[in-house]
C-alpha cells in the first residue's frame, strides 16, 4: 500500500530523511515515534505529497510520487490526513467541514454527503454538535471532527501527524478511542505519536526514527520492553518516565 | 445677506442633486469594478507565481505612488494620443476603478496572507484544486478579515472621485464650482458640498468602525 525505497529528502543543506526503506501493507497499523526533529512528520507528509523529496522512490496505492506526472489530487482522495493542529475550516460548521470535500472533490450530491457526514459525526460521538462552528468545540471535539472529515472521503489510508499532542490530557482518550476503533475496522494507518498505550493496543509495528533515519522497527511489545538500539532506549526512558 | 445667499444656493438644488447623483454613480460603478479587479490583483499578488506577483506589485506600486489627479490626466488627455478616446465619465470611471483596484488589491493580498497555511494544507490534503482552495477555504476567511479595511478604503475613493471634476465631469465638487460663480460665497457653497460628501461617507465610516469593533464581518 505504501512503499518507500531508499528515499532521501533535504531542506536546503539539511538532510531530513535518510535512506528510508519501509513497506506498509493493506490493513496494517504502523506507529512512528522518535524525538522531535527526527523527521517523523516529514516522513508521513511525503506520503500524500505535502512534502516533496529529492531522491529515491515512494509508491502509494499505485501512485508513484517521484514521477512528475503523478496525479496528486487523485492520490489525496485516497489518503486521509489528520493534523496536529486540526486545521478545521473556521467559517464552516462541523457538518460542513466534513462534507465539503466529498461534495466538491468527489462530486457527491449535498444530500448524499450530508447522510455520510452525519453518520460519521455520530460515529465519533458528535451527533449533537453537527451545526457547531470549530471555535465552539473543545480541542478533542475538533480533532474528532477532523478525523470524520478525512473519513468522509472514504480513504484507503489514514495518516495521523501527532493527533493528540495539541490536546489537554483529559481529551486525549476520546480521540485515541476513535483511532483504535478505526484500526480495528482494518484501516491502513500510519500514526506519528508518543501514545504508547495506543501503540500497544493496535499497532502492528513501531518504527523509531532519529535524525532522519529509521533506527529500529519492531512489534510494539518487544519495542517497549526490549528496545534494541541505544537511542531508542534513551528515548523511551525519557517519554515513559515523566 | 447670508440668508439671501443660502436661499439662492438652495435654489440651485437641481444642480447639486445632479452633482450628488454623478458622484454616487461614478463612485458606485468604480468601486464595483475596482473590487472585482482588486480581488484578482490580490489573488495574483498573494499567489504562488512569483513573476506574476511581482508584475502586479509593480503596477500597483506605480499607481499608489502617483497622484490621482495625474492618473486622471493620463487617462483623459494622454490615452487619446494613442487613439483611445474616452468620454469624461468613462475616463473618470477608468481612472477611479484602476486606483480602487490597486488599493483593494493590496488589502486583499494581505488578507489572503493572513489565512494560516494549515488551512490550505488541509484543503490540499483533501484533494481540492488550487482554485477550489482559494474559493471555498481561503477567500471566505480573507474577506472577513479585510472587510472593515475595504469599507474604510471605499470612503477614501469616494472622496478621491472629486478629482474628476478637473476633467469637466459635473460631480458634486463641480456643481459647487458652478454655483459659486453666481453666489460668491465659497465658504457657504463648499460647506454645503462638504456636507454632501459627508452624508455619503459617514454611513460607511460608521459601518467600518462597527465591523472593526465586532472583529467580524458578515459571512458572504
Amino acid at each position: 500500500m505504501i512503499e518507500f525505497t531508499n528515499l532521501n529528502k533535504w531542506f536546503g543543506s539539511l538532510h531530513v530523511l535518510k535512506d528510508i526503506d519501509l513497506a506498509v501493507t493493506k490493513g496494517e497499523v504502523v506507529v512512528v515515534c522518535g524525538p522531535s526533529g527526527s523527521g517523523k512528520s516529514t516522513l508521513i507528509r511525503c506520503i500524500n505529497g505535502l512534502e516533496p523529496f529529492q531522491k529515491g522512490r515512494l509508491v502509494v496505492d499505485g501512485f508513484d510520487l517521484g514521477s512528475s506526472s503523478v496525479r496528486l489530487r487523485e492520490l489525496r482522495m485516497e489518503v486521509g490526513f489528520v493534523f496536529q493542529s486540526f486545521n478545521l475550516y473556521p467559517h464552516k460548521t462541523a457538518l460542513e467541514n466534513v462534507t465539503l470535500a466529498p461534495i466538491h472533490v468527489r462530486g457527491l450530491s449535498k444530500a448524499e454527503a450530508d447522510d455520510r457526514g452525519r453518520a460519521l459525526l455520530e460515529k465519533v460521538g458528535l451527533a449533537d454538535r453537527m451545526q457547531s462552528y470549530p471555535h465552539q468545540l473543545s480541542g478533542g471535539q475538533q480533532q474528532r471532527v477532523a478525523i470524520a472529515r478525512s473519513l468522509c472521503m472514504q480513504p484507503k489510508i489514514m495518516l495521523f501527524d501527532e493527533p493528540t499532542s495539541a490536546l489537554d490530557p483529559e481529551m486525549i482518550n476520546e480521540v485515541l478511542d476513535v483511532m483504535v476503533s478505526l484500526a480495528r475496522e482494518g484501516m491502513t494507518m500510519m500514526v506519528v505519536t508518543h501514545e504508547m498505550g495506543f501503540a500497544r493496543k493496535v499497532a502492528d509495528r513501531v518504527i523509531f526514527m532519529d535524525r532522519g533515519a529509521i533506527v529500529e522497527t519492531a512489534d510494539p511489545e518487544s519495542f517497549f520492553t526490549n528496545p534494541q538500539s541505544e537511542r531508542s532506549r534513551d528515548f523511551l526512558s525519557k517519554v515513559l518516565h515523566h | 445677506m447670508f440668508w439671501l445667499q443660502l436661499n439662492r444656493v438652495i435654489g440651485y438644488w437641481p444642480v447639486l442633486l445632479k452633482g450628488i447623483g454623478m458622484t454616487l454613480a461614478l463612485s458606485a460603478l468604480s468601486l464595483l469594478i475596482g473590487v472585482v479587479i482588486g480581488f484578482a490583483f490580490g489573488i495574483l499578488r498573494a499567489g504562488p507565481n512569483k513573476a506574476l506577483s511581482r508584475v502586479v506589485g509593480l503596477y500597483v506600486d506605480f499607481f499608489r505612488g502617483t497622484p490621482f489627479l495625474v492618473q486622471v490626466f493620463i487617462v483623459f488627455f494622454i490615452l487619446p494620443e494613442i487613439g483611445i478616446e474616452l468620454s469624461a465619465f468613462t475616463a473618470g470611471v477608468v481612472a477611479l476603478s484602476n486606483a480602487a483596484a490597486c488599493f483593494i488589491g493590496e488589502i486583499v493580498a494581505a488578507g489572503i496572507q493572513s489565512v494560516p497555511t494549515g488551512q490550505t494544507e488541509a484543503a490540499a490534503a483533501s484533494g481540492f484544486t488550487r482554485a477550489q482552495q482559494m474559493r471555498l477555504i481561503v477567500l471566505p476567511q480573507a474577506i472577513r478579515v479585510v472587510t472593515p479595511s475595504l469599507v474604510g478604503q471605499f470612503v477614501l475613493l469616494i472622496k478621491d472621485s472629486s478629482v474628476v471634476s478637473a476633467i469637466g465631469l459635473l460631480d458634486l465638487t463641480r456643481s459647487g464650482w458652478m454655483i459659486v460663480q453666481s453666489v460668491p460665497n465659497g465658504l457657504l457653497v463648499f460647506g454645503i458640498v462638504g456636507i454632501g460628501y459627508f452624508a455619503i461617507c459617514y454611513p460607511l465610516i460608521w459601518l467600518s468602525r462597527r465591523m472593526e469593533r465586532h472583529g467580524q464581518a458578515p459571512i458572504l
